[in-house]
């Protein structure tokens, strides 16, 4: 067993000094985040300048955001196994790693984000079947634990794992009922970022946030998981292109690529569509009826009426018009132009319904409320990213996470 | 199953607040902190990290000098009844672990310090920043801990806490009520008093059972006088406010410029 | 299989997970989970308060002179909530943010612990703990060497309230030992006090019957931000009826102001040139009551002495005030000042009232004679809703005093503040001049030994660096505080008194009352710390003197003394806690005066004298002349009161300092307030960075624009930057003593500075 390889036959890596080396940066910046991490749990919240007026800020947008990012692994895996859209086989194994680093990151946030960490089970334990966080903690776990097996066979994948008959035989396993489980995860994911949308959208006391309500859910809802789905993808295509920049190699055939961004550009389209109508009835409707303007909500030098401009006309239907066109999806520049106003645009949306929320002030007498992050609230937002390049890389260098990669690039 | 809060029979304890007899003195607050154990720091300058149970706002009516007019407007907690009057406070509605409650038989809003875990959703729900975060562990230098008041427990570091209408206080008066044999009457009005109404020396502010007729809130929040802060928003609070100043009753809610003040009751 | 370094690893790991998992199955990680967040909810250092029986004990507040009953509530043996007192007759329950703060005294690091001696140099904090018998020895000793060089008089104590016995106490250990120099920082009342004994010959204090007047007319008194006794008076604006008409005269919008029925804007400092105004406009109509004018009054119209030399009365003085000379000086309208007038002199039990904000500086004397005069002119005196005249306590009768030469030649010598001399024969003690008498001093101190008791006058003498600068050359401080203020951390002995919830203390009328009330304090828990009642240490060192002086000292302890000396009041104090006594003078007696022409004087002969002239004994006004050229200093700084703030007697506790708003304190410093207007000029904004200059000094401050402030002014809040105490208090914002000077009435020598010459940069 000695001697087996640990690279995947077939492929090519780079040498192991450069691997070291490119690993020990990434860790470097890893153990600043964790560091930070720490002096948050043992000092306290206080160790951040969120205040009673900003008690949700940077990591709820980082939570939120990585979890509409990360949808790009549940989305995936709805086309691939519930519709049929076999070519896209080609690339969930990349969207499941990004799925599965996107929630445990979320979790790890979430654990360094409340006050008593070591209480974090009480959301479980006493948990209160009307709020949309305890709704959002069981479908995160449940989904994390979800995803942590769709990964599990990808990681027996690797040719040392394989070798070892029952490893095989289970991995052999869990590809046949993956579908089970990919549809379970759909499910799930349906839900917690519908909950996730719906945290801001049930906040009637926050007439920015608060949406009207189809059944028990506030609009927000069906908008969050929308807009997960439609840009989620599209960061898993940034992550492709990313990935072939870094290894300079095609990992993915462009019909594959393709086929994602012409779903990804019609639900973008859809989405906004949705979005811009909830926006009429919301400054129309909503919030008249509670004595606001919309101008009222972007009376601020930060947040001005540009970034609802931003959100729903330059990262939503422009990139959405881009990508259901043939030709914005055939040239390359466009392509990414479009996928990466939809990622800005989907973090945008997530950060203007956590931050701004905050930010408006709700008294005549009262301004606009202020918050800039400190270094340990900036330090362990980018710790998941430096965790993030760390999983991609070992699993791109020791397991087989890209069908195409061989064909593509002929080792001669 | 919760049981159906008897929104007409059940006691609601609530508040009116003469905004034209307050004086700003901030004896509200102190007595709050004494009767509350509520923590200090050296520098309390930051008030969006000052723990404040009942905060004394300070309005104006921007005009000019000699037109310039003030009004101080004291904000405890307002025990929103929430939408539809069924004790779905915008805070008690959102918390996952239930840290925070709606008490039926008082209209109260608790707080359970040892169950809260920090998540902070109810500071984000709450309109009014009722809610304040303890982002440091409280310490009392000196001898002061001797001071602390063993009815209301000292909270840790990590959680929220607010002003609970001196929950205490009730219960202390019911036990009282209990040792008298006079556990099936209603409390009296002089049984049951918040810290601040009792400290507040000018007496701006009323404090009893909304529903009860010998109550002198019940009678007083019907005024012509009586609002309530950011009402449109449904939040239901029970404490109220009395002024004859219609530039103090406008900045008590937000309107659009056709609209004004007590004339929309209607509407909603 | 063999087992080499990378099967090991996979089989530790491998090993390792599987063990996880399994652990997972039994209950021990879901145990420790649970013990991990029972930990949280019991943490060592988040205290549980120790619960005890609840008992409720009364006494008085005595943190500053409003002397409010209370009730202490304690839980077993530790008292831990102090609320106010219905049925006590001042405040009937009201307390204000001091009084409800008071534990946070009695248990605060800002405790003197011990008895200290310096030990590094003066202010340096460096303290030796000493026991009572060397401290008091050696205060004693130094007292002894100055008696037997013969200079007793160079002895001088600054007190703090006046009230109570223990100030006596005190002026009788210093008369027996041989020095007149017994002194205390002036108010506003002081300056009324000085006017009730001009104009109607009495030796007392003003008293407002404002439960009963009708309207009341306040001449920048800040009733609600401390002035007189500050329980008494929100009480009062609480329970004030809507016939009341109250109307505060001020140049910025002071919490007062915002709650009166009217605010009226004034160019400050001009107060005495309104109320002459409207006297004319009284006068003119003839509003004023002419039965009390023409029966009991002096002085009014023109008149001829017994010499036959004609003299000009108060009528005449009156004809220079006329609607629009008064206008230009106040910046009132001419229509308002009228109708003012005409409303005031309309009502029925109309009163006006000054001292300014808190009362805390004494201002002029014309202002305060003037004020008089026009309840005068309506006949309130000593009747309901009028002025009243609080007579001093008169004590039971101590032994007489047998004094040796020693004595009676240091007790004949100058007062070393001026004060009673031939310059300031009214004014009883004038320590506002004593830093300046001190620095101008060619050689040594005429001050060789300062005892300060319940005093800070490091911090709160106006010009803080002469100040400093004096003290400095004091050879030897000696202060009694409780707490490290600014004058202990400068002193060379420290034998700290009792804090207030621990002694005994008679409190007589809070001022401003309209009837004499005497409360008594009484210890309501044993001493926490190793600290000795101020009474006592005097009565001690007596004692220890020896001979004549320990002979006037028969009491074994303030207890003893203060039995003495309360007699009949001091059984129904023990037992009720307050003695309230309200005389209605005889309708014949109403009217009686003490003054020379037996009548109220408008023309107050006591102030006459060879070489003065009408014009200096008549109220006239005179514009304060405010230091600084108008040039450079071309806006002018007026400090303000907030009720939430100690300005004087105490500092702020953290609790008090925790409910002052941002737009006062920011982090560690002072904002000013300034019209946008003058702003704009200035290029000065919200929150921004200023340097704040005047003629005394200059302070790094920040902007608050408010709109509620004249035009020209900026306005400071007194009571911060203190350099002493705890950090809950030290070094945040700036003391407004370190700017402003005093400016000495040339009538009766009291501080009458109301502000200063100022400029403000953007930095
Ligand atoms: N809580 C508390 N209460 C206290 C005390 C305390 O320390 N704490 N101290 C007690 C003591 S020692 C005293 S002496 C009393 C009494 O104290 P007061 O006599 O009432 O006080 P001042 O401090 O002189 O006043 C400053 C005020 O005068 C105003 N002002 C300044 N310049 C002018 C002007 O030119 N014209 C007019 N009209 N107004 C002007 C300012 O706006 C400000 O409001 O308070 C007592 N009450
Ligand atoms: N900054 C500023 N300066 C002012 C004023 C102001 O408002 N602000 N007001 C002016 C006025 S009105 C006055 S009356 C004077 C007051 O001037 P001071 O008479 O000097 O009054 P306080 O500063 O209150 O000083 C009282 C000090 O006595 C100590 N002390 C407190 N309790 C006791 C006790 O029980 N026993 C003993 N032995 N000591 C005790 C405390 O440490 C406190 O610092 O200040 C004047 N100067
Ligand atoms: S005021 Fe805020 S904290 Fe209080 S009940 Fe209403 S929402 Fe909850
Ligand atoms: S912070 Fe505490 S009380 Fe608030 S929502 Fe979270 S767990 Fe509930
Ligand atoms: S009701 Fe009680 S808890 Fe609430 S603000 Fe008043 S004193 Fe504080
Ligand atoms: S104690 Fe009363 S008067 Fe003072 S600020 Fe509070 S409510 Fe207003
Ligand atoms: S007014 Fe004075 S006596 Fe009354 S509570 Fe306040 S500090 Fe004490
Ligand atoms: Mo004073």
């Amino acid at each position: 067993m000695n001697g087996m390889p640990l690279i995947p036959a077939g492929v090519n890596r780079c040498s192991k000094r450069r691997f070291a080396f490119w690993m020990a940066a990434v860790t470097a910046v890893l153990v600043w985040g964790v560091y930070a991490m720490f002096l948050i749990w043992y000092k306290g919240l206080n160790q951040t300048r969120m205040n009673d007026a900003y008690g949700f800020a940077l990591w709820i947008w980082a939570d939120l955001s990585v979890i509409a990012l990360g949808g790009g692994a549940f989305f995936s895996g709805f086309l691939t196994y519930i519709v049929g859209k076999d070519k896209l086989a080609n690339i969930i194994n990349f969207a499941v790693i990004i799925g599965f680093i996107c929630y445990s990151s979320a979790l790890l946030i979430l654990t360094i984000d409340i006050g008593q960490p070591l209480r974090g089970w009480f959301i479980f334990w006493h948990a209160n079947v009307h709020s949309m966080l305890t709704e959002v903690a069981f479908c995160l776990s449940c989904y994390f634990a979800v995803l942590t097996i769709e990964f599990i066979p990808l990681i027996l994948e690797n040719p040392r794992l394989a070798k070892k008959p029952f490893l095989n035989h289970l991995t052999h396993n869990m590809h046949g009922v993956m579908p089970i489980f990919a549809a379970t995860g759909v499910f799930l994911s349906f839900f917690h970022q519908g909950s996730l949308g719906g945290v801001a959208g049930v906040l009637y006391g926050r007439p920015f946030a608060y949406r009207e309500h189809v059944f028990i859910w506030p609009w927000t809802f069906f908008l969050f998981t929308w807009s997960a789905a439609a840009c989620g993808p599209c960061f898993t295509i940034l992550g492709i292109w990313l990935t072939e920049k870094i290894t300079r190699k095609k990992l993915v055939k462009q019909d594959v690529i393709r086929l994602l961004a012409k779903i990804s550009g019609w639900m973008i389209i859809t989405y906004i569509i949705a979005k811009t109508a909830d926006t009429l009835y919301w400054a129309f409707v909503t919030a008249p009826s509670r004595g606001f303007t919309l101008m009222d909500f972007y009376s601020s030098p930060t947040y001005n009426i540009g970034l609802l401009f931003i959100e729903i006309v330059l990262c939503g239907f422009v990139p959405g018009l881009i990508l259901i066109t043939r030709k914005g999806r055939e040239n390359a520049f466009l392509l990414m132009s479009a996928v990466i106003l939809a990622v800005m645009g989907v973090s945008l949306n997530r950060w203007v319904m956590v931050l701004q929320v905050m930010a408006v002030p709700l008294f005549s007498f009262d301004d606009w409320f202020t918050y800039m992050p400190s270094w340990q609230e900036v330090a362990t937002t980018i710790l998941p990213v430096a965790y993030g390049l760390i999983v991609i890389s070992l699993a791109y260098r020791y397991l087989p996470v890209f069908p195409q990669e061989q064909e593509l690039n002929p080792i001669d | 199953m919760k049981e159906k809060h008897d929104y007409e029979r059940a006691r609601r304890y609530g508040m009116v607040i003469d905004l034209d007899k307050c004086t700003g003195c901030g004896a509200c607050m102190v007595g709050c902190y004494m009767e509350n154990n509520v923590p200090f720091k050296p520098d309390e300058t930051n008030k969006l990290d000052s723990i404040n149970w009942i905060r004394v706002y300070k309005l104006n009516n921007g005009k000019p000098y000699p037109e310039t007019e003030i009004c101080y407007l004291p904000m405890p907690c307002m025990q929103c009844d929430g939408v539809d009057l069924h004790g779905h406070s915008p805070c008690v509605s959102v918390c996952p672990a239930v840290a925070t409650d709606y008490d039926d038989d008082t209209g109260i809003v608790s707080q359970i310090y040892t169950r809260c875990f920090g998540c902070r959703y109810c500071m984000a729900a709450c309109p009014y920043h009722a809610r304040k975060f303890n982002w440091w562990d409280p310490v009392w230098p000196a001898d002061m801990k001797k001071a602390l008041s063993p009815d209301v427990s000292p909270r840790m570091r990590g959680v929220v806490e607010k002003c609970s209408f001196c929950f205490h206080r009730y219960q202390l008066a019911r036990n009282k009520a209990y040792f008298e044999n006079r556990q099936n009457e209603p409390l009296g009005e002089d049984d049951y008093q918040t810290a601040c109404a009792q400290a507040c020396p000018t007496g701006t502010i009323t404090f009893g059972d909304l529903n009860n007729k010998a109550h002198a809130v019940h009678q007083l929040k019907t005024s012509p006088n009586a609002f309530r802060l950011l009402e449109r928003l449904g939040t239901n609070p029970k404490v109220y406010y009395l002024t004859a100043k219609n530039w103090v009753r406008r900045q008590g809610d937000n309107y659009l410029t056709d609209e004004e003040p007590g004339k929309l009751k209607q509407k909603r | 299989m063999k087992i080499n370094r990378r099967n090991f690893l996979t089989y530790t790991t491998a090993a390792a997970l599987g063990g996880a998992a399994g652990t997972l199955l039994t209950p021990v990680p879901w145990k420790l989970m649970d013990d991990a967040a029972i930990w949280t909810q019991n943490w060592p250092w988040t205290p549980v308060p120790e619960a005890g029986p609840v008992s409720y004990k009364p006494s008085i507040c005595t943190l500053c002179p409003g002397g409010c009953g209370i009730y202490v509530r304690f839980s077993g043996n530790r008292p831990v909530k102090i609320e106010g007192m219905k049925e006590h007759p001042v405040n009937k329950g009201a307390l204000c943010p001091m009084g409800l703060s008071g534990l946070q005294y009695l248990y605060g690091p800002d405790r003197v612990r011990s008895p200290l001696k310096r030990e590094g140099k003066r202010g340096e904090g460096k303290w030796k703990k000493i026991t009572w018998d060397e401290a008091l020895a050696a205060v004693t000793e130094k007292l002894a060497s100055l008696r037997k060089l013969e200079e007793p008089q160079s002895v001088a104590c600054i007190t703090g309230m006046e009230g109570g016995t223990l100030p006596s106490l005190i002026g009788r250990f210093l008369t027996v030992y041989g020095s007149p120099n017994l002194m205390r920082q002036a108010t506003a009342q002081d300056a009324g006090a000085q006017a009730v004994f001009l104009t109607q010959g009495k030796q007392g204090t003003p008293g407002f019957d404002i439960e009963n007047a009708d309207f009341i007319l306040s001449f920048g008194s800040g009733m609600l931000d401390g002035w007189g006794a500050p329980g008494r008076m929100s009480r009062l604006f609480g329970a004030r009826n809507t016939a009341q008409r109250f109307i505060q005269i001020e140049p910025r919008l002071s919490d007062t102001a915002a709650s009166a029925n009217r605010w009226i804007g004034i160019n400050p400092g001009t107060e005495g040139a309104l109320a002459l105004g409207l006297a004319h406009i009284i006068v003119k109509e003839s509003l004023y009551n002419k039965h009390f004018v023409e029966t009991f009054t002096f002085g009014f119209n023109d008149w001829n002495d017994e010499a036959g030399v004609a003299h000009t009365g108060f009528k005449a003085l009156l004809e220079g005030y006329g609607p629009e000379n008064v206008s230009r000086i106040t910046g009132i309208q001419e229509a308002l000042i009228k109708s003012l007038a005409r409303e005031f002199a309309g009502s029925s039990r109309p009163i006006a009232i000054n001292g300014r904000g808190k009362g805390a500086l004494p201002g002029g004397m014309n202002e305060t004679l003037a004020v008089h005069a026009l309840n005068a002119l309506m006949g309130n005196i000593n009747k309901t809703g009028g002025l009243y005249v609080i007579p001093e306590l008169t004590y039971a009768k101590w032994p007489d005093l047998g004094m040796d030469g020693i004595a009676s030649r240091g007790m004949r010598q100058p007062r070393c503040d001026g004060a009673g001399g031939d310059l300031f024969p009214n004014s009883r003690f004038l320590l506002n001049r004593v830093p300046t008498l001190i620095n101008t001093t060619k050689d040594g101190s005429p001050v060789e030994a300062l005892l300060v008791v319940d005093a800070n006058p490091m911090y709160t003498l106006p010009d803080t660096a002469a100040t400093r600068k004096a003290f400095e050359r004091i050879p030897f401080i000696v202060s009694f505080s409780s707490y490290m203020d600014e004058t202990a951390s400068y002193a060379d002995y420290i034998l700290p008194d009792h804090s207030p919830l621990e002694r005994y203390q008679d409190v007589p009328a809070p001022a401003g009352m309209s009837h004499q009330v005497i409360s008594l304090a009484v210890p309501v828990i044993k001493p926490l710390y190793d600290t000795r009642h101020t009474g006592d240490a005097f009565i001690h060192m007596a004692k220890a003197l020896g001979g004549f002086i320990e002979e006037a000292f028969p009491w074994n302890g303030y207890e003893a003394f203060l039995e003495d000396t309360l007699q009949g009041h001091w059984r129904i104090l023990k037992k009720k806690g307050v003695v309230e006594i309200i005389e209605t003078p005889a309708a014949s007696d109403r009217f009686t005066f003490n003054t020379a022409s037996a009548k109220y004087e408008f023309y107050p002969t006591a102030r006459a004298g060879t070489g003065k002239r009408d014009s200096d004994v008549l109220p006239a006004y005179a514009p304060a002349i405010l230091d600084g050229d108008e040039k450079t200093f071309n806006l002018i700084l007026i400090p303000c009161d907030s009720i939430r703030m100690a300005g004087d007697h105490m500092a702020s506790s953290p609790f008090m300092t925790k409910t002052v708003d941002d737009t006062v304190l920011k982090k560690q410093m002072t904002l000013v307030e300034i019209n946008p207007a003058t702003a704009l000029k200035l290029n000065l904004e919200e929150g921004g960075k200023a340097l704040l200059k005047t003629p005394k000094g200059k302070a790094s401050v920040l902007i608050h624009l408010y709109e509620g402030i004249m035009p020209g002014l900026i306005a400071m809040p007194r009571g911060l930057g203190h350099t002493a105490y705890s950090e809950y208090l030290a070094n945040k914002g700036t003391n407004i003593n370190e700017l402003m000077g005093p400016i000495e009435d040339p009538a009766s020598g009291l501080d009458m500075a109301w502000g200063i010459r100022a400029q403000l940069f953007r930095v």
